[in-house]
């Protein structure tokens, strides 16, 4: 797969809650070891404003949204923009399991955020090469 | 009663590409957290299209400050489109020095000791355009209380309304114009409407976690007496 049909991995890295900082980790470190799949990542502020060669990135390849609230920021811009998001994720999602958990705050993880942003990671590595592999076929 | 407080709004672009996004991020949560505690408060910037109308609103409410990390200015220009006039604006990349080379690491976990330096001085660069909003006359701590309004660099003079909480008076700059927004969007002034009439109003005032049950109650009583007074 080229480089530029790879999934859009997308986080709204929402700035006030915990939950945003993890979206936005797990899709720095699920981009690791994707690039066989050519998945890449994209500013949301650069839907925001309109930018053209976002919108046609959006609009032409796979996107994944991971939003860290029930605003779904990066889920509602995108399709909003018309791009073609194939999996919503929610940050909240990814706590199932960890009850009790202690995850830090906007600014900085704990170990216990490191933990559930690894698993959201690899959750979203999945969905990329089940992407790549559709896009194969 | 307690002085009506007027805080300056940070809006930052998190740009996800560039190492630079989470340098502005991070300048910007050192800003809220530890540089103007109290003083300053953000929205998520995808929330101006994401939203609605009390979430666009942000800019015309607080004299706002944009962060972005690249020349694109996202913040600078989401902000302008969507919400209003910006009062100052911080492109990182232009007040980092020479000597600061960046890793170009994006995750913070990976920052190295310029990307840490970097965040304190955009950091320093955002608390000193707080700082001289805050300063202008109208923000001066000597104003008279009985003001009704509070301008801002925006021009724009803002209401104040207030709030009986739990026996004492709270001012709220710009509820009426909240108040407002709301009743044109239909919202009853029902008890059911008093978690969303909080909601709203967190964007723009903090409110303690222990009193948010009691606030929300006097945010209802206030804006019946709104509805009462503007149907």
């Amino acid at each position: 797969m080229t480089e530029k049909e790879g999934a859009l991995l997308i986080p709204c890295s929402g700035i006030g809650k915990v939950h945003g900082l993890i979206g936005r980790e797990a899709v720095f470190q699920a981009l690791e070891g994707l690039e066989r799949e050519g998945a890449e990542t994209l500013c949301l502020a650069l839907i925001v404003t309109g930018d053209e060669e976002a919108l046609e990135a959006i609009r032409s390849r796979p996107c994944i949204t991971v939003d860290g609230c029930p605003k779904l920021c990066a889920y509602k811009n995108v399709d909003l923009a018309g791009g073609r998001v194939i999996e919503s994720v929610r940050v909240v999602d990814a706590f199932k399991g960890h009850k009790g958990a202690k995850p830090g705050s906007a600014t900085s993880l704990t170990d216990d955020g490191w933990v559930i942003a690894g698993e959201l990671a690899q959750h979203l590595r999945q969905s990329c090469k089940t992407a790549a592999g559709s896009m194969g076929e | 009663m307690e002085q009506a407080e007027l805080k300056v709004g940070i809006i930052s672009c998190s740009g996800e590409e560039l190492c630079e996004g989470t340098i502005s991020r991070l300048a910007t949560r050192k800003v809220l957290e530890e540089l103007r505690p109290g003083q300053t408060v953000t929205i998520c910037l995808p929330l101006f299209l994401a939203g609605d109308e009390q979430e666009r609103a942000f800019a015309r409410f607080h004299p706002t400050i944009t962060v972005d990390g690249c020349d694109k200015r996202c913040a600078q220009k989401g902000t302008e489109t969507h919400s209003g006039p910006v009062s100052a604006s911080v492109v990182v990349t232009e007040v980092l020095g020479p000597e600061i080379r960046l890793s170009g690491e994006r995750s913070c976990r990976k920052l190295a000791e310029p990307d840490r330096a970097a965040v304190d001085a955009g950091a320093e660069r955002i608390a000193a355009e707080a700082e001289a909003i805050l300063g202008e006359p109208q923000f001066a701590e000597e104003a008279p209380a009985e003001e009704a309004t509070a301008g801002c660099s925006c021009s724009l003079s803002l209401p104040v309304g207030e709030v009986a909480i739990d026996g004492r008076t709270v001012s709220v700059v710009g509820l009426p114009l909240i108040f407002q927004q709301l009743a044109a969007s239909g919202v009853k002034p029902e008890p059911e409407s008093a978690n969303r009439l909080l909601e709203v109003v967190k964007i723009y005032h903090s409110v303690e976690p222990a009193e948010e049950a009691a606030f929300a109650a006097g945010l209802l009583e206030a804006y019946r007496a709104y509805c009462a007074t503007h149907s």
